[in-house]
């Protein structure tokens, strides 16, 4: 047995020295991808910028600053591409928390401020759904579109006329934020506590002028000082 | 005859019918009693009486005679109706190949732009355009053409609906034409003729060509019927002898190319004018002409069969009157006689061979004549199929290879399979007969069809052989992508009857994919499937996926250490319907950590967990107290990272940890029965990352992070075999329904497919990218479908088929 544990301990050191990045099955939740961090430029898949932000937000999800600073050498349009996978990708958090508050008597139209009610997309003619139904048929939609063969046919290049179909995807994943913190703020507050993403949403389509500012509703910038923000509000 | 006659009869007659000692005993019987003195008149009476009846049994005899050779002859007259039955099919088959290489011909000069020699394929037609080319209006071609591509098109349906594929067709012509090649040399006007039927047939069309021209499509109506009849009963009769292939048994290359065909054929009509167009600048009806030239001349192909095969089934009738053969015998055949006795011979040894299991030298004399005749005829006498075989030469060369290497092997194959040698094939490393076994299963799908060629009765053996194989021989194809994860796909599972599958994704989703719902695609070879349904719930990944053998419910396990019980969406659901609450039916608490596998039993509504918290569970979903058991070995140090139940004893599971170690549990007693000896000392950190069962034996194959996949007897514990499956850790392991075959996956990118007799890579497939240093996660094989998928990291799922 202590052969066996030295030899181990030596197969680990091996193993230490060229970090083989896998969660492997039997991978502890706390230990899952905690790997160390890889350079951008060392990341030699074709997925490095995905690798990237999602290694950034595992750092520190509440530096946003850090996870939405582009690497040298991306891509712009990649860049925005992946990001808003990413945040597709954990909205359904909160879309897991709104499947058991948000029930579909009590918001029964996808509404934030009184002034509009979103029509969803997702149908043929745009219908009112429920506000539950909006958020999954829109994260559903969003996720059709950002792995469509036809615009997103590659995740090294994009086209310019694909990068120009972001900003609408952008426009819609934003009500379901709005529609939480209007109608379910104690939920919206939780997950922002956990996430920071409508923060970092709404700096990434500030930085990149995905969305107009009309339409950040969600006072969640003021001054950088976010909790007294939202307190405020 | 009267010298045969009493010894013949002696037995069944009494002594005095039978001559002189009948006689003598006679004599002796009158001696003895009365003992009457011999008069003149009384022996001449006796002389007389015996005269008498010899004569009456003579004639006795002569009728007897008279109704053996009747016999004959009627025997005779059905077996050369069978025979012009088989030289009518065979025909048919010559006509549907030409049909077929005319089309590939026309496939592939679409395809490349290049003419395949088309011209060599139909020389009359040529010249026949010409002649024809002015009383056509160009209005009403296109017409034409579209009845001629209904035609093409219903032609490709049955064909495909028969399992009746362009391959099969070829082998099969091959085979025929050696069949034919055999007569030529026997008596060459018959091999001729058929030889040049199409040639002549071709002499034919350009007679009729200018009236139908002038008809137009009222005229060609009645043609696309007959081609229609035509197909019915050449389906009818391809049935009759082929129809152990199944409905979609048969997936060759060259039907997925003629899949992709029907697939893509709005595009390739627009491109179709766009293309002839080109070469054709001058003539714009020449687009149409060109197309009605070969409607007509298929059309006029099918005539010619539709004639044959009525021909064909009258003399067949007439055969089947029996006594009245005679006659006809004469009238139709007087001139064939000395073929039919040549032909009776050859058709004898046939039987011979078929039935005495071919021997090596008959078999290698068919193929040497088959190759013979590929050469010959088809360069020398008919120059229709010399541009035929100009067009695909590699092909067909190949084709005889392989049919010499397999046509015996596969038979072995097929014996050896059936018994239980290949049971212990299986498990032990390797046996005598592996090789055979791999032909006749790994590329045996040219040992099948040889052998479908070679017996045109249903053989019962061409049952043993394609039964256990028949989904598997082929080599797999990416077909369908699909694509909308949003990050690395953990695990993927099928229905266990639909073409349906879900998967489930480090993007904290799992998605229902409907095979028959894709997205049409452009020109891509794969399609695009959406997914109809997205089950959210977990929080975080999820890692593992099990689906019920009703296919009714789903379970999935996630990082956030829960398991989910989903009540599975109908397969056509709207993807936008509303929300459903009632899909998650269950959740599962219990464990503390990640959950990493699960398992589902195939009979009994149980379900096995194992996690990264250490424990293996075993629940019973949907009642009060789920929760039925945990394991947990003595003296491991690692957590558990896989689990399955085993197949062959359906109260024991199997669990492999990641210190490399694997253990059989009992179910009910939660005891450890067996630990897998996997000898590890030196190895060290080797953990195993997916065990699987095999279905029908004791057996428990292992995948390993050292890039081995090990195979374990389940009672002794004992290693079997080991090998180096892959260049980076192999992740997940799939065996085939039946047994033969096994998946693996690997971080190398690839996914493998094995032989499990002879332990060998049969194929290989790169399916998916690297994300960090993971690629592949999951393998899968549908429960009762020919598909098998892959999930990997770069966020996509693929099926293959």
């Amino acid at each position: 047995m202590a052969i066996d544990v030295a030899a181990m301990k030596i197969k680990m050191a091996d193993s230490t020295s060229a970090v083989v990045r896998r969660n492997r099955p039997g991978t502890k939740a706390e230990e899952w991808s905690s790997w160390s961090d890889e350079t951008y430029e060392e990341m030699d898949s074709t997925l490095a910028v995905q690798q990237y932000i999602q290694q950034a937000i595992r750092k520190d999800f509440s530096n946003v600053e850090e996870i939405l600073t582009p690497p040298d050498g991306v891509d712009e349009g990649v860049w925005k591409y992946e990001h808003l996978r990413q945040f597709c990708m954990e909205l359904n958090g909160i879309c897991v928390k709104l499947q058991n508050e948000c029930n579909p008597e009590q918001c029964t139209q996808m509404t934030a401020t009184e002034q509009w009610i979103f029509l969803c997309a997702a149908h043929k003619t745009p219908k009112e759904c429920p506000a539950i139904d909006y958020t999954r048929h829109t994260l559903d939609g969003a996720a059709c579109l950002l792995n469509s063969n036809k615009y997103f046919p590659s995740r090294v290049c994009i086209k310019e006329s694909s990068v120009n179909k972001l900003g609408s995807v952008c426009r819609r994943v934003y009500r379901i934020f709005s529609h939480a913190y209007f109608h379910h703020r104690a939920l919206f507050d939780e997950y922002e506590n956990e996430t920071c993403l409508c923060k970092r949403f709404t700096v990434f389509v500030t930085k990149y002028n995905l969305m107009s500012k009309d339409n950040l509703i969600v006072p969640i910038l003021e001054d950088s000082n976010t909790i007294d923000g939202e307190s405020e509000a | 005859m009267l010298e045969e006659g009493p010894g013949s009869h002696s037995g069944g007659q009494l002594g005095p019918v039978s001559g002189a000692i009948g006689m003598m005993t006679k004599q002796q019987g009158d001696d003895s009693s009365p003992r009457p003195q011999y008069s003149m008149p009384g022996i001449l009476h006796f002389l007389q009486t015996e005269w008498a009846r010899f004569e009456m049994e003579r004639s006795q005899w002569e009728v007897e005679r008279a109704e053996l050779q009747a016999r004959i002859a009627f025997l005779k007259g059905e077996r050369k109706g069978q025979e012009n039955l088989k030289q009518d099919l065979v025909r048919r088959i010559k006509m549907l190949e030409f049909a077929l290489k005319q089309e590939r011909a026309k496939y592939h000069k679409l395809k490349y732009g290049t003419d395949l020699n088309q011209e060599d394929l139909k020389p009359p037609i040529l010249d026949k355009k010409d002649g024809a080319e002015e009383p056509v209006d160009g209005e009403v071609l296109p017409s034409n053409s579209n009845t001629w591509r209904q035609g093409r098109h219903l032609l490709r349906q049955y064909l495909q609906e028969i399992g009746y594929t362009d391959t099969i067709i070829d082998v099969r012509s091959a085979r025929v034409r050696s069949l034919l090649g055999l007569q030529s040399h026997v008596a060459e006007s018959e091999a001729d003729a058929a030889q040049s039927a199409l040639v002549q047939m071709n002499g034919d069309i350009s007679g009729k060509r200018a009236p139908d021209q002038g008809k137009a499509s009222t005229g060609k109506k009645v043609p696309a019927s007959l081609v229609d009849s035509a197909l019915l009963d050449s389906e009818a009769s391809v049935l009759a002898t082929l129809d152990f292939l199944g409905p979609d048994g048969v997936d060759d290359e060259e039907e997925n190319l003629s899949d992709e065909e029907d697939g893509l054929n709005i595009d390739e009509e627009a491109e179709m004018k766009l293309v002839k167009k080109m070469p054709k600048v001058k003539n714009v009806d020449g687009i149409g002409i060109d197309d009605d030239a070969e409607t007509e001349e298929a059309l006029a192909e099918f005539d010619f069969l539709v004639a044959e095969s009525e021909d064909g089934a009258g003399e067949a009738r007439s055969h089947g009157d029996g006594p009245d053969w005679e006659k006809k015998d004469s009238d139709e055949w007087s001139v064939d006689q000395q073929l039919i006795a040549k032909l009776k011979d050859q058709y004898k040894k046939e039987r011979k061979g078929k039935k005495s299991r071919p021997n090596r030298s008959t078999l290698q004399a068919m193929l040497a004549n088959l190759g013979d005749d590929d050469d010959t005829p088809s360069s020398s006498s008919s120059s229709n199929q010399a541009g035929a075989a100009s067009g695909s030469p590699t092909r067909n060369s190949s084709t005889e290879n392989s049919m010499s290497e397999v046509d015996e092997s596969g038979v072995q194959g097929s014996i050896t399979f059936s018994s239980s040698e290949s049971k212990r094939n299986v498990m032990g490393v390797s046996g005598p007969d592996d090789e055979a076994i791999e032909a006749a299963l790994g590329l045996g799908g040219l040992g099948e069809l040889a052998d479908l060629t070679v017996s045109n009765e249903a053989d019962p053996l061409t049952y043993d052989i394609s039964a256990p194989k028949e989904v598997f021989r082929k080599t797999w194809n990416a077909k369908y992508t699909l694509r909308s994860h949003f990050d690395g796909v953990r695990s993927l599972a099928f229905h266990p009857v639909e073409p349906v599958l879900i998967t489930a994704s480090e993007d904290h989703t799992l998605k229902l994919w409907n095979l028959q719902k894709t997205v049409p695609a452009k020109k891509a070879a794969s399609l695009d499937v959406e997914p109809v349904y997205t089950f959210r719930a977990h929080i975080g990944p999820v890692l593992c996926l099990a689906v019920s053998a009703s296919g009714e419910q789903c379970y999935s396990g996630g990082i956030d250490s829960t398991i989910r019980c989903w009540n599975i969406p109908n397969s056509n659901i709207d993807p936008y319907d509303s929300f459903d609450s009632g899909v998650l039916s269950d959740t599962l608490v219990a464990h503390t950590d990640a959950v990493c596998g699960l398992a589902v039993h195939n009979s009994k509504p149980q379900l096995l967990s194992c996690s990264s918290d250490g424990t293996v569970r075993l629940w019973s979903p949907g009642t009060k107290t789920p929760l039925l058991n945990s394991f947990t070995p003595e003296n491991e140090k690692g957590v558990p990272s896989s689990v399955d139940f085993v197949t062959c004893d359906p109260s024991q599971m199997v669990a492999s940890y990641t210190s490399s170690n694997a253990y059989i549990f009992d179910l009910e007693t939660g005891k450890q029965i067996t630990a897998l000896e996997s000898n590890f000392t030196s190895e060290g950190k080797n953990q195993i990352n997916c065990v699987v069962n095999h279905p029908t034996l004791p057996v428990s194959i292992a995948a390993y992070e050292d890039r081995h996949i090990r195979f374990f007897d389940n009672s002794t514990g004992k290693m079997i075999h080991s090998m180096v499956a892959h260049l980076e850790a192999v992740t997940s392991l799939a065996v085939d329904p039946n047994g033969l075959y096994l998946l693996s996956g690997s971080h190398d990118c690839s996914i493998r497919l094995w032989n499990l007799d002879s332990k060998t890579c049969v194929q290989e497939i790169t399916a998916h990218r690297k994300k960090f240093d993971e690629s592949i996660h999951a393998v899968a094989f549908h429960p009762s479908k020919p598909y098998i998928a892959s999930a990997g990291a770069d966020a996509l799922a693929k099926v293959f088929v």
